[in-house]
């Protein structure tokens, strides 16, 4: 076996258990039957040996350890980052793409992806992203190209990148509205509530609703008056103190 | 799903004359009742809102020498549930299968209304859209090339100006030509092969098959539960377990999965049938919606309608008012009076319990002309689409009051009718939110009828009993709010997500027929309550009960309400309908026998005083029996302490 696919393996059982940490099992047998065909003693064993993972009664139970899990986490962090880029904001098919991705770039890059794409909360099918150190400390070294919603002026328009969502139905009303990656969205007012425009409708939501919504930073060409003249790029997108991105509560 | 639907299309074949169903399906606020009224010569209420239709309605046509069954339904956004409406419709066509369905597509939101019809395609029933307010994209500048979308799709697309009904005919038309049309999307080989599999484990008779297997993998709760009842708990089990393997295998999210690719087709059949022509956006509905919702220039908007309302109520009507009293009462009340000189007789037809003038009268020239003045403002604001809008400006407001999300919209249609917003309020799943929606709308708001006559009475006695009128019923409803949310228990909370329907110029035909209908079903309806209500008051008169009662009560209404013990009578009638109470109330203010205070007193409690019949039967519906009752027995117990609290202050801030 050559050392790439070795790791590779190794990568998946991990993220395994990973997952099945996130659905609150610890059974072998859940390992086994979930790995289908790529479950492998040898490499348990080696994991063990390592200190990755325990095993207990008799080896019916399997679990992370510490150091097991501080590697779980890079791996689906990285998984999941590559699946919101994608699927969502390059437009492509995460279907085959991102599972190959965690197996080869390092945490540097992953948080250069994540402040990338501003600190994504959720992939896209809604599993948490476990947060990295440049979310911790909300880094803006890079700046984001992508803001959330809430950030815009009044009057003005961007593209959706991704959306934050926690519940399907909130996913899929919002789908039915037309607003999903790609649409282009204009915020008219933010005050009883806000009301947004999207594909010639006007939808009314609350906050939480537009500041799941994110969008990207750069103008877009359909707003002559306002884009695209760069002394005004910085000013039109300045931040408003109340919504620093950085702020907002992640658990 | 099942059987019933087979068994009915047995039915069918057997019998000589076959019923061809129709089913009229479409996003809210798509013209699908409009489609109904032309379809089968019937009238529904139609509106420029969503939620305007909340139950199916059923009727009988020919179309094409056939006769056919016609439903209209509640919008629906996808075949994937949200709301219990939706859940209605969902229903009906599994069960029912209907025949042909025709989707009604507002030509403003084809893209929106793309995901249903890749729904209604993928199930494979005959489909025919109609192509709604084509006329306004034209006048947009987006034109829509509705014969490319009828061969892309596979199905007749007929293009409507519904308000005008003038492609009726070709709509019936193209119901002959309903086809399932080319259906082709693959959602990838995992997923396809997942459907086929879930597919060959269902139910042998269950239909729509392929639609239910989706549904499945996106693990839809209602027709889980479906299932359940209908196959057995160890069928779904299996089921389950099923959707569970094939998930692993996908390792993703099947709703956003299936989703894209639907998006995909979307834009696709969007971008090849739509042409955009540069027009100015900055045409004046699109203006107007925004001034209406602005936090700044949205009141005076409110307040100008409000004081227009007022002014024309009072004003119109009045004189509406004095022209059928000249020509209809006076003469009829001195001719019976000649020909039965007092007595048993004239009392009866014309005294003050007379069924012709409590009765017959007071519905034709008293309250007739306040709801023919206000329902035409009113249909007019409805179809211009302003009322949605108001939940953008009052939104801050409910979010005091414990309601965030989706109650925001009932409590605002309550302002038209308050057991329609009553029964819109089944979509809402936080029972907290249910409870406080329910009990506020039926208790200080008025309907749209109880409003016009309430501002008739006000206009008798000038604008600022209208403002405090309506200030206290105000404060009480907010209080009231503020109370129930401290009380009732439960936080969750649900997420507010309204779609705002565009401005439109209404057409005046359209508004004129609507309050047509309006005042007909009035008559037809409230006329023999009218009467009955004059008649059983004439009794409780003569057999000495009615001066029983007042006397017992006059405790509450003389001490404690300040008011005449006559206004017990209204009381009464109030029980009966409200229309027939403020008719006796407008007499009695007109007669000199209410104050200032009183009149103000009056009107605050016949508001709150006992929800209407329908919103009863309505709130328990909702709410249970038990609490629906208790809820009528709450308000109509806080009506007399509140309206008693008012007429103090009044009395002690105005004075007698």
């Amino acid at each position: 076996m050559n050392p790439m696919n070795k790791k590779r393996e190794r990568d998946e059982h991990l993220e395994q258990l990973w997952y099945m940490k996130e659905e609150g099992t610890d059974s072998m047998d859940v390992l086994k039957t979930n790995m289908e065909q790529g479950y492998d003693a040898a490499i348990i064993d080696e994991l063990v040996s390592e200190g990755l993972v325990e095993l207990k009664h008799q080896g019916n139970t399997i679990t992370l350890t510490k150091k097991g899990r501080d590697s779980a986490r890079q791996l689906i962090r990285a998984h999941r980052l590559a699946e919101r880029l994608l699927h969502d904001v390059l437009g492509g098919d995460y279907e085959s793409g991102a599972c190959e991705f965690e197996h080869t770039v390092n945490p540097e890059l992953v948080d250069s992806i994540c402040i990338l794409l501003g600190h994504p909360r959720t992939c896209p099918h809604g599993m948490p992203i476990p947060e990295g150190r440049c979310c911790r400390q909300s880094s803006r070294t890079a700046q984001s190209s992508v803001i959330p919603l809430v950030e815009l002026e009044v009057a003005q328009s961007a593209r959706v990148a991704y959306i934050n969502c926690k519940s399907d139905q909130q996913l899929h009303k919002m789908d039915s509205l037309c607003i999903r990656p790609g649409a282009v969205v204009t915020l008219h007012q933010r005050y009883p509530t806000y009301v947004i425009e999207c594909e010639g409708s006007n939808i009314a939501m609350d906050e939480e609703i537009v500041s799941n919504i994110c969008v990207w930073r750069e103008p877009q060409n359909f707003q002559p008056s306002e884009a695209d003249t760069p002394g005004r790029k910085g000013r039109s997108y300045r931040r408003r103190g109340k919504f620093r991105h950085g702020k907002r509560g992640r658990s | 799903v099942g059987d019933k639907g087979k068994s009915k299309k047995d039915d069918n074949s057997s019998s000589s004359r076959p019923v061809k169903r129709i089913a009229i399906i479409g996003l809210p606020n798509t013209g699908k009742s409009q489609v109904f009224n032309n379809l089968t010569g019937e009238y529904t209420l139609v509106a420029n809102y969503p939620l305007t239709t909340v139950e199916m309605k059923r009727s009988r046509c020919e179309i094409g020498g056939q006769i056919c069954e016609v439903i209209d339904t509640p919008g629906l956004h996808c075949l994937y549930i949200h709301s219990e409406e939706e859940l209605i419709v969902r229903d009906m066509i599994f069960k029912e299968a209907p025949d042909v369905i025709i989707q009604c597509i507002d030509a403003n939101q084809l893209k929106q209304s793309l995901t249903l019809t890749a729904d209604l395609l993928e199930l494979g029933i005959p489909l025919v859209i109609s192509l709604n307010a084509i006329d306004e994209t034209a006048r947009r500048g987006v034109l829509i090339d509705s014969d490319g979308l009828s061969r892309i799709l596979g199905v007749p697309v007929v293009e409507s100006v519904t308000a005008d009904g003038l492609s009726t005919k070709l709509l019936k038309d193209a119901i002959g030509r309903a086809s399932r049309g080319n259906w082709s999307l693959r959602y990838g080989e995992i997923i396809d092969e997942g459907i086929s599999a879930i597919v060959s484990e269902l139910p042998e008779k269950m239909s729509f098959k392929k639609k239910a297997a989706i549904l499945l993998l996106l693990s839809d709760p209602f027709l889980a539960d479906y299932l359940e009842a209908e196959y057995g708990e160890e069928k779904v089990a299996q089921l389950k377990g099923l959707v569970s393997r094939i998930r692993r295998r996908f390792r993703g999210n099947f709703g956003s999965a299936i989703n894209k690719k639907r998006s995909q087709w979307i834009a696709q059949i969007a971008e090849s049938t739509t042409k955009k022509h540069k027009i100015a956006p900055g045409e004046f509905s699109k203006v107007f919606g925004r001034m209406s919702r602005h936090p700044i220039f949205g009141l005076p908007i409110l307040v100008f309608f409000l004081v227009t309302t007022y002014l024309l109520v009072t004003h119109v009507a009045g004189f509406l008012d004095s022209i059928l009293s000249a020509a209809l009462l006076d003469p009829t009340v001195e001719y019976i009076t000649e020909l039965l000189p007092s007595g048993f007789w004239n009392e009866f037809l014309v005294g003050d319990y007379g069924i012709l003038t409590l009765g017959l009268f007071n519905a034709i020239v008293t309250i007739l002309p306040i709801l023919s003045v206000f329902f035409l403002m009113f249909g007019f604001l409805e179809d211009i689409g302003y009322i949605p809008n108001l939940c953008v400006l009052t939104k801050r407001i409910f979010e005091k009051i414990g309601l965030t999300g989706k109650a925001i919209m009932p409590l605002v249609l309550g302002f038209g009718c308050k057991t329609m917003a009553t029964l819109t309020t089944r979509g809402l799943r936080s029972k907290k939110e249910k409870f406080i929606a329910v009990y506020l709308i039926a208790f200080a708001l008025p309907c749209s009828a109880q409003m016009g006559i309430d501002i008739a009475i006000f206009g008798r006695i000038g604008f600022k009993a209208f403002m405090i009128g309506y200030g206290a019923l105000l404060i009480i409803e907010l209080c009231a709010g503020l109370a129930l949310n401290k009380i009732i228990k439960g936080e969750e909370k649900s997420f507010f997500l309204q779609e705002l329907p565009a401005i439109r110029i209404p057409s005046p035909k359209a508004i004129a027929k609507k309050t047509g209908y309006r005042l007909y079903w009035f008559l037809k309806e409230a006329i023999p309550i009218f009467i009955i209500a004059a008649v059983v008051l004439f009794l409780f008169d003569k057999t000495g009960v009615l001066d029983l009662t007042k006397t017992l009560m006059s405790p509450i209404v003389e001490g404690w309400l300040g008011l005449p013990r006559d206004i017990v009578d209204v009381l009464i009638l109030a029980i009966a309908r409200h229309e027939a109470a403020a008719g006796l109330t407008l007499k009695m203010v007109d007669t000199g026998a209410l104050n200032y205070i009183q009149c103000i007193v009056t009107v605050v409690i016949t508001t709150m005083f006992v929800p209407c019949f329908a919103n009863v039967v309505a709130m328990c519906k909702q709410m249970g029996v038990k609490t629906g009752l208790a809820m009528a027995a709450a308000i109509n117990t806080s009506s007399f302490i509140l309206a008693g609290i008012l007429n103090w202050i009044l009395v002690f801030t105005i004075g007698r």
